[in-house]
């Protein structure tokens, strides 16, 4: 079972539009890859790149040992699961899962034990003689599983497959999937803006904004030690507060946050505090004001808005994605998890504290994480 | 691993070859389909361009065997000869006012009628509306005669009225603009009755002008099936002063049969305003025959 | 009624009242297009059936002769020629407009340069007159001096008489007919064509299928509709031919081209014989009916409509 490998690939569209920007990847055997961002970031483009649907304007595209940039994608043993599921709306479940069966040429017996070996696995037997147009979108959704299943192919392709479910549906699908893949153990790449499928379902996530990476690793490495402020604010949620700061001998302020910081020179920063890393202040932990404008009780947790202080220098370049930051002047707005009993009352002032490992610094310049 | 600050990098790549947006790369310079294409327009187009050629041609060059392919001299007289031999100006406004008249009747009479079916519960309105679709199944040959008889009993045959008043409103129009008015939001409708507006002060204030892309398909297609309208006039107008334009062409065709360069010279001009409007609006002719068929 | 004695509107009044006035505005509104119609459509409809049971020459009155017209009409030897004209002329012409079209609309589905222009040039025999289409290849056919046979001659193939030739005649107003009403059909295959999701297709290619096959499984179904509508109305103009007749061949040679319509203009309007041309119509009017429940029935259970 191949892996999947892209090197320095580029796609650059007629009229300059560049949606990828020298891609580089490694996809093991086996491993279910996910590419997240948001809208537009390339990570479509990246999948359909593999798919063969888009050529590369430069980079290599390799299978296993085989680079398949010349080959067309009908040639190259891979599976998509598209947005849309794209199911031919003419044919029966029964006959859009054989289709691909049928166009190579597989023989008839064979294709009804695959078929029939599908449809069981995913629940599907009591459909087969629907059409897509008489299906909801959950059993369509499986529909367009089955028909990539089919095929027992080398990569499996999904493109944002959960997004138009519902969101009950979406997590029962999700353990179906994650189920799946432990169960075939297929090398999957799955393309999604959805920060929370990313955690869940990948072995690794590949973060990426404005066609390039950001940020590879497994997902708990990923949100424990984001790279750059873009990584930072788009994995967790609620995203984390990154508060403007900057660091003066050996120490990290943000307003009324201090933050020990060894060895890190004089520098504009921005300080990065995860809503759920803020509790209410012990002594002894680096602590700040907290004015809270709404409380939001979700039941297991209780989400705070309001405003804390923060230093004033000016913001980097258009580009910097710390425009997650809101707030001008010396307030910037920030989020708190806390835990039902530390519900605070709408327009106190509470104080929250922080543990010094938590604090994330990211250099205000570039983005980049201080270390 | 390779990371990337989150703030662009300056553009480091050269300027790159376009690549084809298809994902195959030709070996040709173009495209294999214009192998199909391009004889394909020159079936379309030649016999258009041959006949501005013979319209240009003297009579011999026009009927001389080889065909010449490039008249020795351009005669532009022809075009005055054919226009003065028969009234063109005459038949040209005949078909003008035609067009336009069934045009405006279709738009006004469809209108209203159509939105009637639309927006107004009124009793028999859904039978009434069965009926007058029922009556685009029957062929015009069917109607043809009779109609020529009550045109004849309203005393209005060989004259333009005659023309017209028969193709004043048709029921596809009825039913292509009910269809369009049903889909406008009603909210709109709504809020303006309760200030108050009449019925016909919506139509004409409110809907009509949300109105504008099916009108103008509607339009376009009346204008176009009352300018290249032939049988109707045939059987209707007597006289060359009533002709219109379609129907003068043909008897040109007859009584200058021979004069191939004068005949093509007529049919040049008769063809030219239909051709000006459809290369200005090619989009709403194209979206308005499309439409047909949606239907 | 109050207490006071004063007079106030009950509700069920004022509501009726507005239910009146919508009657009333509904049928204000329809009026004119009911008169035009029912005057120009449903009464002639009625009166040519009634023509149909007389005999008249449309200007002296008219005298009842029962079925005598239809009767004539079944042993009428050139009524059954202009039918069978009618059909061989159907028959070529439908399945090469569809054929046509299609192959045409596929290859100006492209984005390559110059579509446009090729779009264009695909329409614009469609926005010509009849006349002036029947004017131009009578030019173009002419066995004399027109353009076909110089390319015959230049080919070194037989000079052909086409319009003048009865065995030809028919074919050629069939290549006439063709050529100028595909760019309607081409439209209509467009539309459908860029109706297809783009997906699908990339589904189909990932499936393993080649592009003929995707054409053949995926496309050709999706453009059921399209296909029925067109084969529809293809026929029901192919069966109504007149203009192009009358401008070319005038039914000739020898009669090789009279249609059924053409056949009925000459009976009403060159010998006058009105009753015998409403006969023709309703026969037509039949016919017509027929094949087109026919085509939609077979259509119904072969053809897939997304709803």
């Amino acid at each position: 079972m191949p892996g999947v490998t892209l090197e320095s690939v580029t796609k650059r569209f007629p009229g300059g539009a560049v949606a990828v920007d020298d891609l580089s990847l490694e996809i093991a055997d086996g491993e279910f890859m996910i590419l997240v961002g948001s809208s537009g970031c390339g990570k479509t483009t990246a999948l359909r790149m593999i798919a063969g649907l888009e050529r590369p304007t430069a980079g290599a595209i390799q299978i296993g040992d085989r680079v398949v940039n010349e080959v067309s994608a009908r040639d190259r043993d891979i599976a998509m699961v598209f947005q849309n599921y794209a199911l031919y709306p003419h044919m029966t479940v029964a006959r859009n899962l054989a289709y691909p069966l049928r166009q190579r040429r597989v023989p008839r017996s064979e294709v009804a034990r695959r078929v029939g070996e599908v449809a069981e696995m995913l629940g599907l037997e009591q459909l087969m003689r629907r059409r897509p147009g008489q299906l909801s979108g959950g059993q369509r959704q499986r529909v367009a599983m089955g028909r990539a299943l089919v095929r027992e192919p080398e990569v499996f392709l999904l493109d944002e497959p959960l997004s138009n479910l519902d969101a009950k549906l979406r997590v029962q699908m999700r353990a179906a999937l994650k189920r799946l893949h432990g169960r075939l153990g297929v090398t999957t790449v799955y393309v999604t803006h959805d920060q929370v499928e990313a955690m869940t379902l990948g072995d690794r996530i590949a973060v990426m904004s404005d066609g390039r990476l950001q940020q590879l690793g497994a997902p708990q490495d990923v949100y424990d030690r984001p790279d750059n402020v873009f990584v930072a604010g788009f994995i967790g949620s609620p995203p984390m507060n990154l508060l403007r700061g900057r660091v003066r001998s050996g120490q990290a302020t943000a307003g009324d946050l201090v933050v020990p910081a060894s060895g890190v020179p004089d520098q504009d920063v921005y300080v990065g505090v995860r809503p759920e890393s803020l509790r209410p202040a012990v002594n002894g932990m680096p602590s700040l004001a907290f004015e809270v404008a709404v409380v939001e009780p979700l039941g297991d947790e209780v989400i705070v808005h309001g405003t804390v202080g923060a230093e004033l220098f000016e913001v980097a370049p258009e580009e910097s994605e710390a425009a997650l930051l809101s707030g001008n002047g010396e307030r910037a707005e920030a989020v708190a998890c806390l835990a039902p009993r530390d519900r605070p009352q709408e327009g106190s002032v509470i104080r929250l504290g922080v543990e010094p490992g938590e604090v994330h610094l990211f250099d205000a310049a570039t983005g980049l994480a201080i270390r | 691993m390779s990371v990337q600050p989150a703030i662009a990098a300056p553009e480091r790549f050269p300027p790159l070859p376009d690549a084809e947006p298809s994902r195959r790369r030709s070996r040709l310079p173009f495209s294999p389909w214009h192998l199909f294409l391009a004889p394909l327009a020159a079936i379309m187009l030649v016999p258009f361009i041959w006949m501005v050629i013979v319209s240009l041609e003297t009579r011999q060059q026009a009927t001389s065997f080889p065909p010449q392919l490039i008249p020795s001299s351009l005669h532009f007289s022809n075009y005055s000869a054919a226009w003065n031999a028969v009234p063109f100006g005459r038949f040209f406004i005949n078909s003008l006012l035609y067009s336009l008249a069934t045009v405006a009747g279709n738009l006004l009479f469809c209108s209203l009628a159509g939105y009637a079916f639309a927006r107004i519960r009124f009793f028999g309105r859904d039978v009434l509306f069965v009926v007058l679709l029922a009556t685009l199944m029957v062929p015009f040959q069917v109607i043809l005669i009779p109609t020529f008889l009550i045109v004849k009993q309203i005393g209005l045959v060989d004259s333009i009225g005659g023309l017209i008043m028969p193709n004043l409103c048709s029921a596809f129009g009825i039913f292509m603009l009910r269809q369009f008015f049903r889909t406008l939001p009603i909210e709109l409708e709504e809020a303006a009755r309760i200030d108050g507006t009449s019925r016909l002060g919506i139509l004409f204030k409110i809907v009509l002008p949300l109105s504008l892309p099916a009108l103008a398909t509607l339009g376009i297609i009346q204008f176009m099936w009352s300018w290249n309208d032939f049988l109707w006039p045939l059987i209707i107008i007597d006289s060359q002063a009533h002709d219109t334009l379609q129907l003068g062409l043909s008897q040109f065709q007859g009584s200058h049969f021979t004069q191939w360069n004068l005949l093509m010279a007529a049919t040049v001009m008769s063809q030219i305003p239909m051709l000006l409007v459809f290369l200005f609006a090619q989009r709403w002719f194209i979206r308005s025959v499309a439409f047909t068929g949606i239907k | 009624m109050t207490a006071s004695g004063i007079a106030v509107s009950p509700r069920p009044s004022l509501l009726k009242r507005l239910a009146a006035s919508d009657h009333l505005a509904g049928w204000a509104f329809v009026a004119p297009a009911v008169i035009l119609i029912a005057v120009f459509a449903l009464i002639p409809i009625g009166w040519s059936l009634l023509l149909s049971l007389q005999s008249t020459n449309l200007i002296a009155p008219a005298h009842y002769v029962g079925l005598a017209n239809y009767r004539a009409l079944t042993k009428d030897p050139a009524f059954r020629s202009a039918i069978g004209h009618t059909l061989v002329y159907t028959v070529l012409f439908v399945p090469i407009s569809v054929a046509g079209a299609l192959g045409i609309a596929v290859a100006l589905n492209r984005r390559i340069r110059g579509i446009r222009f090729y779009r264009v040039a695909v329409f614009v025999p469609l926005v010509t007159s009849t006349v002036a289409t029947g004017i131009i290849f009578l030019w173009l056919l002419d066995p004399t001096f027109g353009l076909v046979n110089y390319v015959l001659h230049l080919l070194g193939l037989p000079q052909q008489q086409f319009l003048q030739d009865p065995n030809q005649a028919l074919y050629c107003i069939v290549v006439m007919t063709v050529w100028s009403w595909l760019g309607f059909d081409v439209i209509i295959y467009l539309a459908a064509l860029q109706g297809i999701p783009e997906d699908l297709l990339e589904a189909s290619e990932m499936d393993g299928a080649s592009r003929w096959a995707t054409f053949r499984s995926i496309v050709l179904p999706l453009l059921g509709p399209a296909t029925l509508f067109i084969v529809v109305w293809s026929t029901i103009n192919a069966l109504q031919l007149f203009d192009e007749i009358y401008v070319t061949t005038r039914g000739g040679p020898l009669g090789s081209t009279t249609v059924i319509v053409y056949y009925l203009y000459q009976q009403a309007f060159q010998f006058f014989n009105g009753g015998y041309g409403a006969a023709i119509a309703y026969v037509l009017f039949l016919g017509i009916l027929i094949v087109t429940l026919l085509q939609l029935w077979i259509g119904r259970r072969r053809v897939y409509y997304s709803s």
